[in-house]
């Protein structure tokens, strides 16, 4: 099994686990340095670990709600520590959101089980959650031996009774929590085009000294908004993003996130990890 | 306004897109929930499920590359899923298991969902069967070897099907539609609305899937063999004589030279 460098000072360069990926990284073993997993494809596939074989792996996670107000179960944390520790990850990234939640008839006084979505969902950005994420991860990094690193989510509409901008929101966040920052670079342009706000401008007002990871992936814009896509390649946009966040800082990782589609050309992944690398040396 | 409250009825939204339909006909429901509906952008909402139901479908796409990458610069994907997600939750029906069977739920759900007036639909509607039907016929196990049969057609003889075929007419090429999509930009105006009527087969013994173009006259035969009517049933029923004309003897002695079908002799 390979493990990530944990001193290493270099800016390391990874794809997520996707169809793609355990063919390119089977023919080119020595272009990336880690394979990124969910903790939620090793629960429920195993074998996905295998690729810890060829390159070390960073575990990502969507299972810990940490914008939420019904905290994840004690199962699921203890599996997210085994996989921590079996995979020896040098960080575990999770999303600044949430994935459950009261159900709404819980007023009725009536026991009912909290609805659980599949996909991770922005919060109320307001001073609220703050101080919950804040509650939150503190009582969550007790339990595993790695930092837990946030995510920023995309926005794709207002959430009533924020009070907060993306960048506000996530700055009181990281000031207050003191973790790290998974700066995903697509997430924040969608926030931005989806508020309508200068990207360019409002990426310097992150705490970018926080960034332990960067994320990159696609993005379309359909029937109004922008969404995520990890089965389109990045925009130019989202490089213009990387070289002013590598201007200033150095992340540990930069994970290209090119997960949806098994037909994704690998051509682009070959130009876009070039692309980082030559960022990473300007 | 209380976060976990707000949290709480986007969470209820997402998990039953009928739900915010019927917030949307009757937004004052929303008030016994003890949120403005005002405040809600429960469009939004409706689009985002659509998002979430498009990667719950992700693996689709190894069978449908073009129909999802169709989906994608005609911008139809996020309209496409929303509206696939409140029907599931209309209808209380979970996603089926297999990737197959999701293939056919969505296909069956966008025969009726599609307008064949708009042509980006129309396009959709090609493509996606054009992929489906390659995808199961693929799937299919070949046969053990093809019995020894006539291809010289009489009016006794019963055509049927030598191996599996699937019949579509389209209104534009799907194989054009493919190409175009493999371009650097993708120009749905170059696409040409032209009747198109494939068949799509596999011979029993074999492992390819070939893909026939079809004449008005071949598609009709192929789609009434049944393996039961006979080539006098088939005249009778085209021009109510029980001999055979010539062009159907042809038309069938045609089909069987490609080895689509073949005949059994029916019993006197």
């Amino acid at each position: 099994m390979k493990y990530v460098d944990a001193h290493s000072r270099e800016v390391a360069v990874g794809l997520a686990l996707g169809p793609i990926v355990p063919e390119f990284v089977s023919a080119n073993p020595d272009l990336i340095d880690y394979v990124e997993i969910p903790f939620e494809q090793l629960r429920h596939s195993p074998e996905a670990g295998s690729i810890q074989q060829s390159l070390p792996v960073i575990l990502h996670c969507a299972s810990m709600s940490v914008a939420g107000f019904v905290p994840a179960d004690q199962e699921t944390l203890n599996a997210i520590k085994r996989e921590a520790e079996r995979t020896r990850t040098p960080w575990i990234g999770e999303h600044l959101a949430f994935i459950s939640a009261e159900a709404i008839d819980n007023d009725k006084g009536e026991p009912t089980k909290p609805t659980s979505l599949t996909y991770t969902v922005c919060p109320q950005m307001s001073e609220e959650t703050v101080e919950r994420v804040t509650d939150n991860l503190a009582a969550l990094q007790t339990l595993f031996n790695v930092p837990l690193i946030l995510e920023n989510s995309p926005q794709y509409f207002h959430v009533p009774g924020s009070s907060l901008s993306m960048v506000d929101f996530v700055t009181a966040v990281i000031e207050r929590s003191g973790a790290g920052l998974l700066l995903d670079l697509t997430h924040f342009l969608i926030s931005m085009l989806n508020t309508r706000k200068d990207a360019t401008h409002e990426i310097e007002r992150l705490p970018l000294e926080q960034v332990v990871e960067v994320h990159i992936s696609g993005l379309s814009v359909q029937s109004g908004i922008a969404w995520d896509d990890h089965a389109s390649p990045a925009p130019p946009e989202v490089f213009d993003l990387l070289e002013r966040v590598l201007a200033r800082v150095r992340p540990r990782a930069v994970t290209l996130e090119y997960n949806w589609s098994p037909h994704f050309p690998e051509s682009v992944v070959f130009r876009h990890i070039d692309q980082i690398h030559q960022i990473v040396r300007s | 306004m209380i976060a976990g409250r707000i949290h709480a009825i986007m969470a209820a939204g997402l998990e039953d897109p009928d739900l915010l339909a019927r917030w949307q006909q009757q937004p004052e429901l929303m008030r016994t929930c003890g949120v403005d509906p005002t405040t809600f952008d429960l469009d939004a909402l409706r689009k985002f499920a659509g998002l979430s139901a498009k990667v719950r479908h992700n693996g689709l796409r190894f069978s449908l590359p073009s129909t999802f990458r169709f989906l994608s610069l005609a911008g139809l994907e996020i309209e496409v899923f929303a509206a696939y997600a409140a029907k599931h939750s209309r209808e209380r029906k979970p996603y089926a298991a297999t990737n197959e069977a999701r293939i056919v739920d969505l296909v069956e759900f966008l025969q009726d969902w599609l307008d064949p007036n708009q042509p980006e639909h129309s396009m959709l509607w090609d493509l996606i069967r054009h992929e489906t039907a390659l995808a199961q016929l693929r799937n299919l196990v070949a046969e053990a070897g093809q019995p020894d049969c006539e291809k010289d057609p009489t009016a006794r003889s019963v055509p049927h099907i030598a191996g599996h075929i699937i019949l579509h007419e389209m209104n534009s090429d799907p194989r054009q539609l493919e190409k175009l999509l493999r371009r650097k930009s993708f120009d749905p105006e170059k696409v040409r609305p032209v009747r198109v009527r494939l068949g799509y087969w596999k011979p029993g013994d074999g492992t390819e899937v070939y893909i026939l173009e079809l004449d008005e006259l071949g598609y009709h035969l192929l789609s009434l063999v049944d393996g039961r009517r006979s080539v006098a049933d088939f005249s009778r029923r085209f021009n109510g004589k029980s001999r055979p004309a010539r062009n159907l003897l042809r038309a069938f002695a045609d089909l069987a030279q490609l080895g689509v079908i073949c005949f059994d002799e029916q019993a006197a």
